[in-house]
């Protein structure tokens, strides 16, 4: 068969294509500078940050912002406020940013945080979860008056919660004061954002696009495929895809998401404290490590970051877990399993698939018990708070953000307290319970972190939970982006910063 | 008689709807998981016996479950579906936005297959193991074996990572949907080829389509002519189980592909344990596959008019 000469129009065709692709990146690159694309596996699903959880992520998308912030460090810094006095009678005084405004220039008054804050107060239970309802009055322009349903030292950290963002309510959506403000809304799809331009610096800022991409390994996908500069939380096992690549990297970090394993002080074995020292100090926390391929071996009960953290590592000592275990009466039988008065100590480790990671755990854990003596069988649950409420189990793998607000306060109290709704160990300790009381009414920072310090001690040597690792999220970065550095978990992944100059 | 059939089959509609969406309003509250647990530990807020208390009679699960169907129902049915527990955004507005993606991806992938594999059906009736019969067998097979889940990322890997042919993510409406599309319809033209090379191959042996070659009609044609009513009647009775499949094949792609639709939106939903949004879906597609199986079944009476004795003796 012989092919037809081409007619002289459709000769020009292949070099009309050639020509616009060695042309069309000299046409697209201007623009494409001035924009960056975010992929990520959530998405603010409105602007309304009195509704749901909308209000964290507004803040983490760089939208919104609260009066107080945690920085870098983990501590909480002002933001749209300067100081937060605390007055005789309980309440505060806040005073606010000079020259602050919402992205259409209204500048940011003390009567428009009240009347937004107040709103959100009314409308979410959220915001009234640490200290009841708030209530906001604007005394001037500048100065706030706060006055809480139950009397809090901590003001700044719960207004730094991510209930808190202040916004203006207008006849369409809210407006707000972040580095960039909402050009397009998509919902369930993107949120195309330009720099807030009544926001110090905003030429220096690109157009920023986040795109909801829910499944992680499309996610990965969509970064190998360059449609996106940044992905947002990689799963570990798509990371050997950008090895070696020299246009894209992955950065990881720590997240204050710790792993950790309650022991059930209801169970007759775990109520004896020295069969949980036991069990916390066979766990090789670097085998954990190992096994989910990501993380740093956890401390105590914060991550690193944060300055009210436990400096050191925890110890890893077999030897004197099983002296522990032999003072408790446990003594080793000849199946390899100790008994106790003809009962062998067999233990159900319970995980939950929300967080593949500890599914991973479990069989690394029963390996280091069963050196141990200790016989484990593991189980799987997909409703891990309705298990863990009910106290049926010995042994317990779970996640959870210790800090949300860069307070210490919050985690220790809701977990540990003799009572709280969500001590799943079902510990009592007086020392501690007493510990806590002096913190909730401490004041000086440097105070709070030396009774978290002390309060970390006190369960380390109980043992109601053993802390097991500090994980690590990846970011994957285009060339563009190469300097961005992710800190916050993910309360705050655009900052103002972002995309600037790097 | 016109009356008495529109009554009936609106009448067993909506019985068959109103007995799933109970059943499933139901199942939907026996799955271990209290939202009300799931959105604070989600959250990270402190977990009071008073915001407990707050959130429960928020979201009206402080009544008994009978009250709460029927409360849902009326809302269902005038067009408020409730409140999201997990964005608080009303259900029938962020469903009716992703409604779109998800017809545009079903119906697309559906279309797709009904037409692509009625094609190969008809020329795999034609040969019998010639060419399309064996791709028809194959598209069959991998239909049945493959996991569409891996067929996705496979064609997401090689056509926009590495090859960087498409934009699926990042692209135009049209290059989004161009790969979940493909996706759902890869997954059932098999089938489809399978039951229109049945109808089209009982044909080629009936004694009038030798009466239609010996009045000169080229054997495709006479194939064509007198065969498609009885493969389409074939189809209509064989695609009840595709009409499962469209649902979870565009789940499938929407989550692979990073679509917005309807499914996309429900993983999250199941994981919330966020009753309003799960419930909705239910009723929309218990709708589309009651809807779907009536109008099958209508289509087959109106081209093969017989009453069912007669058909099944003949």
């Amino acid at each position: 068969m012989m092919l037809s000469p081409l007619s002289d129009k459709t000769r020009l065709i292949p070099s009309a294509i050639l020509a616009a692709a060695l042309l069309s990146p000299l046409a697209l690159s201007p623009a494409a500078a001035e924009s960056v694309t975010v992929g990520q596996t959530f998405l603010a699903s409105g602007l309304d940050p009195a509704d749901g959880s909308t209000g964290w992520a507004l803040v983490t998308h760089g939208i919104a912002e609260q009066l107080f912030r945690v920085s870098q460090e983990g501590e909480v810094v002002p933001n749209l406020a300067t100081s937060a006095e605390q007055q005789g009678d309980g309440s505060w005084l806040v005073e606010l940013a000079p020259d602050r405004f919402f992205s259409d220039g209204t500048p940011v008054t003390a009567t428009l945080v009240a009347d937004a804050l107040n709103r959100t107060g009314e409308a979410n239970a959220s915001a009234r979860a640490t200290a009841g309802r708030l209530t906001f009055e604007a005394l001037d322009e500048d100065t706030l008056s706060v006055t809480s349903e139950q009397p809090t030292p901590i003001l700044p950290s719960i207004l730094a919660e991510w209930a808190f963002p202040v916004y203006l309510e207008t006849d369409g959506a809210p407006l707000f004061t972040g580095p960039f403000a909402v050009e397009n809304f998509d919902a369930g799809t993107a949120i195309e954002m330009v720099p807030n331009t009544f926001y110090a610096g905003a030429d220096t800022r690109p157009d920023v696009t986040v795109r909801r991409i829910a499944d992680g390994q499309s996610l990965a996908l969509a970064f190998a495929s360059g449609e996106i500069d940044m992905a947002f939380n990689l799963p570990v096992e798509t990371l050997s895809m950008f090895a070696g690549n020299d246009d894209q990297s992955v950065t990881s970090f720590p997240v204050a998401y710790q792993y950790m394993m309650w022991m059930n002080t209801r169970s007759p074995a775990l109520d004896d404290v020295r069969v949980r020292r036991a069990i916390d100090l066979a766990i090789n926390r670097d085998d954990l490590v190992t096994a989910a391929r990501a993380g740093q071996p956890a401390t105590g009960a914060f991550a690193t970051a944060y300055p009210f953290a436990a400096e050191g590592p925890l110890p890893q000592d077999p030897d004197m877990a099983a002296q522990l275990l032999d003072e408790a009466g446990w003594t080793m039988g000849s199946d390899g399993v100790r008994q106790k008065d003809g009962e062998a100590l067999e233990l159900v480790l319970w995980a939950y698939p929300q967080r593949p990671d500890l599914v991973t755990f479990q069989p690394v854990i029963r390996a280091a018990l069963a050196d141990l003596g200790i016989a484990v069988t593991t189980q799987v649950t997909e409703s891990p708070s309705e298990v863990a409420s009910s106290g049926e189990f010995d042994l317990f793998l779970w996640a959870q953000h210790t800090a949300p607000a860069g307070d210490p306060g919050l985690f220790l109290s809701l977990f540990f307290e003799t009572g709280a709704a969500r001590n799943y160990a079902s510990w009592s300790n007086t020392a501690f319970d007493g510990l806590l009381a002096d913190l909730r009414a401490a004041v000086d920072p440097q105070e709070r972190i030396a009774l978290a310090h002390r309060a970390q001690e006190l369960i380390a040597e109980e043992a109601p939970v053993a802390f097991l690792v500090t994980p690590e999220w990846h970011v994957g970065l285009s060339a563009r982006l190469a300097g961005y550095e992710p800190w916050g978990s993910d309360y705050y992944v655009i900052r103002p910063e972002f995309g600037t100059s790097q | 008689m016109t009356h008495l059939a529109a009554a009936r089959f609106v009448g067993m509609t909506g019985v068959s709807w109103l007995a799933a969406v109970a059943a499933s309003f139901l199942l939907i509250r026996l799955v271990p998981g209290d939202p009300v647990e799931v959105f604070i530990s989600h959250v990270n807020i402190r977990a009071t016996d008073e915001l407990i208390a707050a959130y429960r009679a928020q979201w009206g699960l402080d009544e008994n479950l009978p009250v709460q169907f029927i409360l849902w129902l009326q809302g269902f049915l005038s067009l408020d579906w409730g409140v999201s527990f997990e964005t608080g955004a009303p259900v029938s507005g962020e469903l009716f936005q992703r409604l779109g993606w998800s017809a545009a991806i079903g119906m697309g992938g559906i279309l797709t297959a009904l037409l692509l594999g009625s094609a190969l059906g008809f020329f795999a009736s034609i040969k019998a193991d010639g060419l399309a019969d064996n791709v028809s067998r194959a598209m069959a097979v991998a239909g049945q074996a493959l996991p569409a889940f891996a067929v996705g990322v496979v064609a997401l890997w090689v056509l926009a990572a590495e090859l960087r042919w498409i934009q699926p993510f990042a692209g135009g409406t049209v290059e989004r949907l161009v790969l979940p599309i493909a996706l759902v319809a890869f997954f059932s033209i098999g089938s489809v080829s399978r039951l229109v090379r049945a109808g089209f191959a009982e044909t080629t042996q009936a004694p009038y389509l030798r009466t239609a070659r010996a009045k000169g009609l080229p054997f495709r044609i006479a194939v064509w002519r007198h065969g498609r009513r009885r493969a389409a009647i074939g189809l209509l009775a064989g695609i009840a189980p595709d009409l499962a499949w469209i649902v979870g094949g565009t789940a499938i792609a929407e989550i692979v592909f990073g679509v917005p639709g309807l499914s996309e939106r429900v993983i999250d939903a199941v994981a919330a344990r966020d009753y309003p949004v799960l419930q909705a879906y239910i009723a929309l597609v218990a709708l589309w596959i009651i809807l779907g199986l009536q109008l099958c079944s209508a289509m087959r009476k109106a081209l093969d008019p017989r009453p069912s004795s007669a058909v099944a003796k003949a």
